[in-house]
């Protein structure tokens, strides 16, 4: 019994930093139809930022959060500036999105390798190595404060969205952008914000990743596909469906890395994002499929 | 008195596509129920839509009390007064009724404003207070209409443009849907109504203007338009035509 209680806790602790990870992306699929294959770069990128305090100035990862998504949400806004404001009123808009960004992740790799090189890198905080005992259940600390960190994060966003103004401007432009402009919302500056939001929180979420992960720069490229399952398990984006898909999966790819083998934890992600497409193509919590 | 909302010559369309508006024009005066008419693709819609600013214009001018709006982003012509109710209705079917009302009255720095002004639209249909909390998408055509129409109550615009709403919906909620724009009328709106049904417009209106081929074919108070022989003409035809 204390066995599957752990497995859960693990699980959910780890699922609570994918959902951070995630929550990004499905924002900006929500209000400007990007799919943004650049999002796991950029959570190395800020992977590195807290790995960098860390090592030079003894910031500790948790408390440099802020940090990394402050410089991450700069990233964003010089990107949208740059690569898709203009590509806004593009005919093939979606199309050039998806290459665009991809574009974008190889560059981030190579110049996030040329920079630190493909070593691998781990910021090694006390807590990264400690365990803490509930009786029989073992729970490293780390993975812990991580799931916990990425919980508060995802309960801030949550609360902005819904009681803010500007949260309210992101939910109505999701939702439908024509009526969010006849109200009055600026879309365009909401696009922007948003798309500086998202990548921030992939800032926030690589200050989390920097110790419960080894990383290196082309590291991304295995996340991505973890990411896109979880924001189509989701409902692309809602997300409140990402988080507990995330959620959700995680504890799933636990039990089967436990009971089957940890090979077949991560093809749980994979397995899921065939049968969710096959089955259920609008995601546990879509409601359909809107034609964009 | 200066017109309130002029537009000259506007040619518009979608995209890099043809040209839906080919040089449309129309006069809109305070305080009438202005009713545009005509055949299915004659550009009513798109009319609006390209005084909303959902859709650019590509010459000609709009202007509104004697400003030139035309170009403008559509959350910058809502902030001048012109407030635009479309037919999918801009609803957020996501958010409840009262966060709709809320979003309605995004513009509204006054959280205390804002806050009264629901009320008072909840006060004046009560339907809506009780389903206040009911996600928008899950109402009744009828019911989503409603909400479309109070919700422009909240800003107070001085024009408001109702595209088709009657689009879809029973007789009975029909004639409600006008009582509503009357409503809107007798509190200073200046109304702009697109019709289908070209009779139960005009019935409704002041001033009638009817568009053919994205070009206004002739205006006139809405009674003598209903009369002129060039409705039946325009409506009827083709149909004439060919039996």
């Amino acid at each position: 019994m204390s066995n599957v209680i752990q497995i859960v806790i693990l699980g959910l602790a780890l699922g609570g930093v994918y959902a951070l990870m995630a929550s990004g992306l499905t924002l900006i699929f929500g209000v400007m139809r990007i799919v943004n294959l650049a999002h796991p770069v950029l959570i190395i990128a800020g992977a590195f930022v807290t790995f960098w305090l860390f090592r030079l100035y003894g910031v500790d990862p948790i408390l440099a959060m802020p940090v990394a998504a402050i410089a991450l949400f700069c990233v964003g806004v010089i990107l949208y500036k740059l690569i898709f404001e203009k590509e806004a009123a593009s005919a093939k808009y979606s199309e050039m999105t998806v290459l665009l960004t991809f574009a974008v992740a190889m560059i981030f790799d190579g110049l996030l390798g040329w920079l630190f090189t493909n070593t691998q890198r781990v910021t090694t905080p006390s807590y990264a190595t400690d365990a803490i005992f509930i009786g029989d259940v073992f729970i490293p600390t780390g993975q812990l404060y991580a799931g916990v960190a990425s919980l508060v994060v995802i309960g801030l966003l949550l609360l902005f969205l819904q009681y803010t103004r500007f949260g309210y401007a992101i939910r109505a432009t999701t939702q439908n952008r024509a009526a969010a402009q006849l109200m009055g919302v600026n879309v365009g500056l909401v696009s922007l914000i948003t798309f500086g939001i998202g990548i921030g929180l992939a800032g926030a979420a690589g200050s989390l990743v920097s110790f419960i992960f080894s990383f290196f720069p082309a590291k991304h490229w295995e996340w991505i596909a973890i990411l896109m399952s979880l924001v189509v398990l989701g409902g692309m984006g809602k997300l409140g469906g990402v988080i507990a898909g995330s959620l959700i999966l995680s504890v799933i790819a636990a039990f089967v890395g436990a009971y089957i083998g940890s090979t077949w934890s991560t093809m749980t992600f994979f397995l899921a994002l065939f049968v969710i497409l096959l089955v259920r193509p609008q995601g546990l919590f879509g409601d359909k499929i809107e034609e964009a | 008195m200066p017109e309130l909302l002029e537009v000259r010559d506007v040619v518009a369309g979608y995209g890099r596509g043809p040209a839906i508006l080919t040089g449309t024009s129309l006069t809109v005066r305070p305080g009438q129920v202005q009713c545009i008419i005509g055949p299915n693709g004659a550009g009513k819609s798109t009319l609006l839509k390209a005084i909303s600013g959902l859709l650019p214009v590509r010459s000609g001018e709009i202007r509104f009390e004697g400003e030139r709006i035309d170009g403008l982003r559509p959350d910058q012509i809502l902030r001048k007064g012109i407030c635009f109710v479309p037919q999918e209705r801009a609803l957020f079917p996501r958010m409840s009724v009262r966060e709709n009302l809320r979003m309605g009255g995004y513009v509204i720095d006054d959280k205390k404003v804002l806050e009264s002004r629901i009320e008072e639209v909840l006060r004046q249909f009560p339907i809506l207070r009780e389903r206040a909390h009911q996600r928008a998408g899950t109402m009744s055509g009828g019911q989503q209409q409603m909400l479309a129409m109070a919700r422009t109550l909240i800003v107070k615009p001085k024009i408001v443009m109702l595209d088709e709403p009657s689009l879809g919906l029973a007789p009975k909620i029909v004639q409600q849907m006008f009582e509503i724009m009357h409503m809107l009328k007798d509190r200073g709106m200046t109304v702009i109504l697109v019709e289908q049904n070209a009779i139960m417009g005009l019935n409704n209106s002041t001033w009638g203007a009817v568009l053919d081929l994205g070009k206004t074919l002739f205006e006139g108070p809405a009674q003598e338009v209903l009369a002129d022989p060039r409705i039946k003409e325009l409506y009827l035809g083709k149909a004439k035509a060919a039996a």
